[in-house]
């Protein structure tokens, strides 16, 4: 685009001439030029060059010649430089208002410009300069003026030039007067040149082109965008049915020329179309435009100049495309290829467009080339041989003259066609299309790889890298083939990746990569091509590129070619011979081979060990298995396994070229050397070879890779990959071929790994960890430790303990909060480990670590000869039931030389289970057939529902049981109350200890319960009152009578808070301890008011089968103060043995709370005859303490 | 027929598991040069294929004076014709008829959905099917 002349791409401006008055010149035309639309000035300082814009003198009598052709070159830059739609005469007022001579001069300068524009429609303004608006020229003299002028009054325009304000006005006004003159002068001519076009009134077809791109420009300068694009189709359709028609010119120049105006009409057309916004329609113009003048190839030897504006036709579409601001109508279908919208969606896009001119210019050099090397041609150049020098463009747009010089005068000549032919093919070497090829795809490829579209961008990539290809940079062409073959590989476009990877070995070759070359031979020859038609000629060079076919034999040649260049036997020889590669034993090539490598497919190791693990320093089996999908056998001459343990490493020899393996265990006396009867890969087929290895160290032992040595200068290093986890071959994946197992044992195959665990030496050292059943809380657990060395010298030998929690859940505590909690807050701890001898921990020696912390512990062991041991005793302590794993691990050396020497581990764990020894419980107990008025109990405190009320100052029953719960019989020495050591808690309550407990320990074997009874007095009134804690001192019971004594461990338990209140009302009931059938005896309700207050009661007693009482059955009664009242009643027993006295209710009137006894405060023992006691004591006793 | 037509079938992995020559005209462009052309146009039905329901996307790119018409199965399976020839309906009945063939072959229980097809048979009805209607 921009090759075309300025006048074309733009838009045309109207033209205006200012004449005289040259100060002011600058100010107008910069005005004009920023009006919208703008107005360009032709500014001539005087009236002396006003013959600028004379017209040429023509004859009016010559009749019109036949026009030389269809549009002349310098029209348009004529009309929009040369010839102004208006000139205006500015005069100043003083040439107005002066002197005579002054008017006089005026009147003829004014003559002289009206009779330069004679002819021409050019509209005549006056301007009259004032520098003030009170410099006013008379009325008069106004009208003189625009006689002598021939103008309208308006077209008289008084320019005020002094005053900022005014000047604007005046400038506003000249403007929109310059404006509609130019209009109405565009108009005008426009109208003339259509009228010849509607009357036909021409001669020839090239004069309606000419006359439609006229009209098409006139409206243009009017903006009339319409018109000017309804005139430019017309023209461009006239032009295009004078192809067959004209007969002007010789054939070849005039189909020259007819595509030249061709282009330029369509590039208006398209231009204007693309700023309407009509994109479609120019895109649709564009295909029309192309597929109109396609096959207008015309004669074969300037093939190449069709091609080339064939390929500038895209170019420039492309470039309009892009600049152009319309974008694509939303309102389009996204369906593309329907009957509503036939364009593809690329068809949108510039880089398609691009890619398509880069291809055309590539068939231009195509044919340029042909023309090059055609015989006749090549007579026809040396014959014409004398290209005429000055050839250069002519009057008329697509045409070509010769100036010819013959003394002074010069004459253009046409050219005959030989001659332009000649002429354009010395042209067309000039240039260098590959460049240009390039950048057009460049920019495709830039373009579309921003469209996300990577395969089109990558076959412009491909397009682009052959061209280096052909321009010789081999090292461009290489990297962008290396990008395409990528996307190939990866998408699995066999043929495609065929070629590019043709052009690589190709580059690769001239650019003297020996590897390079190798791989991308080695890659070209393990594609899936099976296809063995297509045959080859010199005439598919072009189509196929330096790799040929893709056929299977070419495979085959591939591969040999490159293992003749391995083996130095053949060299491949470039075309040109320039540079040629070399592969001597000092500089081997070594391919690397690792698992996203294209060159997988050519060679594939599999290694499988057959077990998982192995025992250090036993023999295990390794399969190596080897695959290539090359075309023709490999022989490989030496194979090297290498592990990730060198020792391991081991090299496979073909027995068939080296017999005997002496030589080399002499070269290679570190290595192991095996041989193999045959070391040949076939195509698809597993070489299998299973080997011994010998484990090294512990730990873990990995197959790291396969070297095959092939020839001395040559050698493929593969990584080796387990069977389990092989990846498919990507290329082959989806052949049809035969699958085979890389091992004969298809569970190895699927299974198999290429790293093999060499398990850990067995240690010869005993760790023992003793246990005595489960811990208990509180007590001090003890776990012996024994190291016994049973064929091992223990050297710094280091043990370590840790308690982890059984159920899981990891450390019983993590470290940071073992420092931010006390003791108690552990479940378990590790107090102490003892055994170690005194002596030993005094010395500062920094091998004897022993350090402790809660649940983990590390202890050094002194150094043991074979036979010794060692034993020391871990402190454990529970703080709460808990299970615990214990593991002791014990680390060793076998000797002194802690380095050389390997380090034996023995580990041991222990589940140990922690149990609450003692489960304590306690009881409250009135005083037997007591019962004081608890107001609490009536109306519960909110909060304090649950409490146990006490009596203040009333004895009161503690029964402490403590229960055996764990499976070990324990030893009870003793159970007692501690009150709290303050002052207080002392005197609120006192506790004594009543009874159940002898001096002598009491045995619980295991479910068996002790009970401690206390009494307890409460001195105070209160709701929490402190009863004490419970202190259980035990012990284990250690019947084996061993030395070690257990210890005595103490067992706390805090007894609630209680209530203690002082009772209103007690009632108390008395009856005989036993009673005999049919003796009477007295049952009384004694009620005591403990308040000073009268307290009313009622009170009233039940019939009941067993008994017949005297009394009343229902009363009620006064209580003084601080008295109390005795309700008596007599019963005899009708019934034996244990029997309910009749029901007894004594209800408090003021606390409206009623007494009802218990069931046990209620029966009484009927004997049916007097019974004999032998201890009278004991019997009198029991009835006195109740 | 068509003076030159380019068959060619691609899995939905994008690997192409088929491909034909089936067009009448001598071979002056190697099957490759088309494919490149096929490979390019993967682009532009990969955008298209989910913008409408039907298979036939009929004509999606040109190249010059050929036109790249495309089916998408159900499977993501492409079928792609090179062609020159505007004969719309006649590669909409082989597009149609190359699917059923395409679904037999997938209904072998030894074929391997997404590798080659390399069946004879199939290459046989594909060729007679383009001489049909191409």
């Amino acid at each position: 685009m921009e090759d075309y002349p300025e006048e074309l791409r733009t838009p045309p401006v109207s033209l205006v001439s200012l004449v005289g008055c040259p100060e002011l010149h600058h100010a107008i035309s910069a005005f004009l030029h920023s009006e919208q639309p703008p107005i360009n000035t032709l500014a001539l300082p005087d009236f002396s060059k006003i013959s600028v814009l004379a017209r040429k003198q023509k004859d009016p009598l010559a009749s019109t010649p036949p026009p030389a052709g269809i549009l002349k070159r310098d029209w348009l830059l004529k009309h929009r430089t040369k010839i102004p739609a208006v000139a205006a005469a500015l005069f100043s007022s003083e040439q107005v208002a002066g002197d005579p001579a002054q008017w006089l001069q005026l009147c003829t300068d004014l003559e002289n410009l009206k009779a330069v524009l004679r002819g021409r429609s050019t509209k005549l303004v006056v301007v009259l300069v004032q520098t003030s608006v009170n410099d006013e020229v008379s009325e008069d003299l106004m009208i003189a003026l625009r006689k002598r002028a021939e103008i309208d009054s308006k077209h008289l325009i008084v320019f005020v030039q002094n005053d900022a304000s005014e000047l604007r006005i005046s400038l506003n006004r000249l403007a929109s007067i310059f404006a509609e003159l130019c209009n109405t002068y565009y108009r005008e001519e426009g109208r003339k040149i259509k009228a010849r076009i509607e009357k036909k009134s021409f001669t020839s077809s090239e004069l309606n082109v000419r006359y439609c791109f006229e009209a098409a420009v006139y409206a243009e300068f009017r903006r009339d965008w319409a018109e000017a694009l309804r005139f430019y189709e017309d023209g461009y359709r006239a032009l295009r049915e004078m192809i067959g028609t004209s007969t002007r010119l010789p054939p070849i120049q005039r189909l020259v020329e007819i595509k030249a105006v061709a282009e330029q009409l369509h590039f208006k057309i398209s231009t204007l179309l693309l700023h309407g916004g009509k994109v479609v329609e120019a895109i649709t113009w564009f295909n029309k435009h192309i597929a109109g003048y396609e096959r207008l190839v015309g004669a074969p030897e300037i093939a190449f100049l069709h091609w080339e504006w064939f390929s500038r036709q895209f170019l420039v579409f492309a470039e309009l495309l892009e600049t152009s601001s319309a974008a694509i109508p939303s309102t389009l279908s996204p369906r593309f290829g329907t009957s509503e919208n036939p364009l593809t969606d690329w068809e949108f896009q510039p880089a398609y467009y691009y890619q398509l001119a880069a291809n055309y210019l590539r068939e231009k050099r195509y044919c340029l080339e042909c023309c090059a090397s055609m015989p006749e041609y090549s007579e026809l150049s040396t014959k014409v041989g004398d290209v005429p020098e000055s050839v250069m463009p002519s009057a008329y747009v697509g045409q070509y003259a010769r100036l010819f010089e013959q003394g002074d005068t010069i004459t253009v000549l046409l050219l005959s066609d030989s001659e332009y032919v000649s002429y354009a093919h010395m042209e067309a070497q000039r240039f260098q299309d590959t460049y240009e090829i390039i950048a057009l795809f460049r920019k495709a490829y830039e373009s579309f790889s921003g469209l996300k579209a990577p395969r089109i961008a990558s076959y412009c990539g491909n397009r682009m890298a052959r061209e280096y290809f052909i321009a010789k940079e081999f090292g461009n062409a290489k990297q962008l083939f290396d990008g395409v073959a990528c996307l190939y590989r990866q998408e699995g476009w066999v043929t495609l990746l065929w070629e590019s990877l043709g052009y690589l070995r190709e580059c690769s070759q001239r650019l003297g990569s020996a590897k390079d070359f190798v791989e991308y031979s080695l890659e070209m020859a393990a594609l899936p091509i099976f296809s063995d038609i297509g045959v080859e000629n010199s005439e598919n060079k072009r189509v196929y590129g330096p790799a040929g076919p893709a056929t299977l034999s070419m495979r085959q040649t591939v591969q040999e070619e490159v293992f003749n260049l391995l083996k130095g036997e053949h060299v491949p020889v470039t075309t040109d011979g320039s540079c040629i590669l070399h592969v001597t034993e000092d500089e081997p090539i070594c391919l690397d081979i690792d698992l996203v490598s294209p060159l997988r497919v050519a060679f594939l190791a599999s290694v499988a060990f057959h077990d998982q693990s192995v025992k250090p320093g036993s023999p295990t089996m390794i399969t190596v298995s080897l695959l290539s999908q090359l075309p023709c056998p490999i022989e490989v001459d030496q194979l090297e396994i290498q592990f990730n343990q060198s020792t391991c490493n081991f090299i496979i020899v073909n027995a068939q070229k080296y017999p005997s393996t002496e030589k080399f265990t002499e070269d290679d006396q570190r290595s192991l050397v095996e041989t193999a009867p045959s070391l040949t890969l076939s195509t698809n087929k597993w070489l299998r070879l299973t080997y011994e290895v010998k484990s090294g160290q512990s730990g873990k032992l990995e197959c790291l890779s396969v070297s095959a040595k092939i020839g001395h200068s040559f050698m493929i290093s593969c990584r080796a990959e387990s069977p389990a986890s092989m990846e498919d071959l990507p290329l082959w994946k989806f052949e049809e071929w035969v699958e085979s197992f890389p091992t004969k044992d298809p569970g190895l195959a699927f299974y198999g790994q290429k790293v093999i665990q060499v398990e850990e030496p067995e240690p010869q050292v005993d760790l023992i960890l003793g246990t005595s059943g489960p811990a208990l809380v509180g007590e001090d657990f003890i776990v012996p430790v024994t190291v016994e060395s049973k064929g091992h010298a223990v050297h710094s030998g280091e043990l370590k303990i840790n308690l982890v929690d059984a159920r899981g859940g990891g450390m019983l505590m993590s470290p940071r909060d073992a420092e931010s909690f006390s003791s108690d807050r552990k479940h378990v701890e590790l107090l102490g480990i003892s055994g170690i001898p005194e002596e030993d921990e005094s010395q500062t020696d920094l091998d004897n670590v022993r350090k402790i912390q809660h649940s983990f512990g590390v202890v050094s062991i002194p150094i043991l000869g074979v036979g010794e041991s060692w034993s020391s005793k871990l402190e454990i302590k529970w703080h709460r039931p808990k299970s615990v794993m214990l593991y002791v691990s014990l680390g060793y050396c076998t000797n002194s030389t802690e380095a050389a020497s390997q380090r034996f581990n023995v580990h041991r764990s222990l589940q140990i289970e922690g149990k609450i020894p003692i489960i304590i419980s306690h009881r409250f107990m009135m005083p037997f057939r007591q019962e004081p008025l608890l107001l609490s109990k009536v109306r519960a405190l909110p909060g304090y529902e649950h409490r146990v009320s006490l009596a203040v100052n009333a004895i009161s029953i503690l029964i402490v049981s403590a229960r055996n719960c764990s499976e070990v019989p324990l030893r009870l020495l003793s159970m007692s109350i501690e009150m709290d050591d303050d002052d207080d808690s002392q005197n609120s309550c006192s506790v004594q200890h009543i009874g159940g407990f002898t001096d002598n320990a009491v045995l619980l074997v295991s479910g068996e319960e002790f009970k401690g009874v206390f009494s307890v007095t409460p001195h105070v009134d209160t709701l929490n009152l402190d009863v004490g804690t419970v202190c259980i001192n035990w012990t284990r019971d250690s019947k084996l009578g061993s030395e070690q004594q257990d210890s005595i461990v103490v067992t706390k338990q805090r007894l609630p808070d209680v209530k203690s209140e002082k009772p209103p009302i007690v009632v108390n009931l008395e009856c005989p301890a036993h009673a005999i059938l049919g003796v009477p005896f007295s049952f009384y309700v004694r009620v005591r008011n403990l308040t000073s207050l009268l307290q009313e009661i009622k009170y009233s007693l039940g019939d009941s089968q067993s008994f017949v009482f005297c009394g009343p059955h229902n009363d009620a009664a006064f209580i003084l103060p601080k008295a109390e009242h005795l309700i008596s009643y007599k019963l005899v027993a009708l019934g034996s043995g244990p029997q309910q006295l009749p029901r007894i209710t004594v209800t408090s009137v003021r606390y409206s709370a009623a007494l009802n006894t218990t069931a046990a405060a209620a029966t009484v023992f009927v004997y049916p005859s007097e019974p004999k006691f032998n201890m009278e004591e004991s019997k009198q006793e029991t009835v006195s303490s109740q | 027929m068509a003076s030159t037509a380019c068959f060619i079938i691609v899995s939905r992995n994008d690997i192409p598991i088929y491909e034909a020559e089936v067009g009448s005209a001598p071979k002056e462009e190697a099957a490759h040069q088309h494919q490149f052309i096929l490979h390019a146009a993967l682009d532009i039905v990969q955008d298209l294929a989910w913008t409408t329901s039907a298979m036939f996307l009929k004509a999606v790119e040109r190249f010059n004076d050929l036109v790249v018409s495309v089916y998408v199965t159900a499977g993501h399976t492409r079928l792609m014709l090179l062609h020159d020839s505007r004969n719309e309906d006649g590669i909409k009945s082989f597009f149609q008829e190359v699917h059923e063939l395409y679904i037999k072959i997938l209904l072998n229980p030894l074929y391997l959905s997404g590798s080659r097809i390399t069946s004879s048979h199939f290459d046989t009805k594909v060729r007679a099917l383009a001489r049909k209607y191409l």
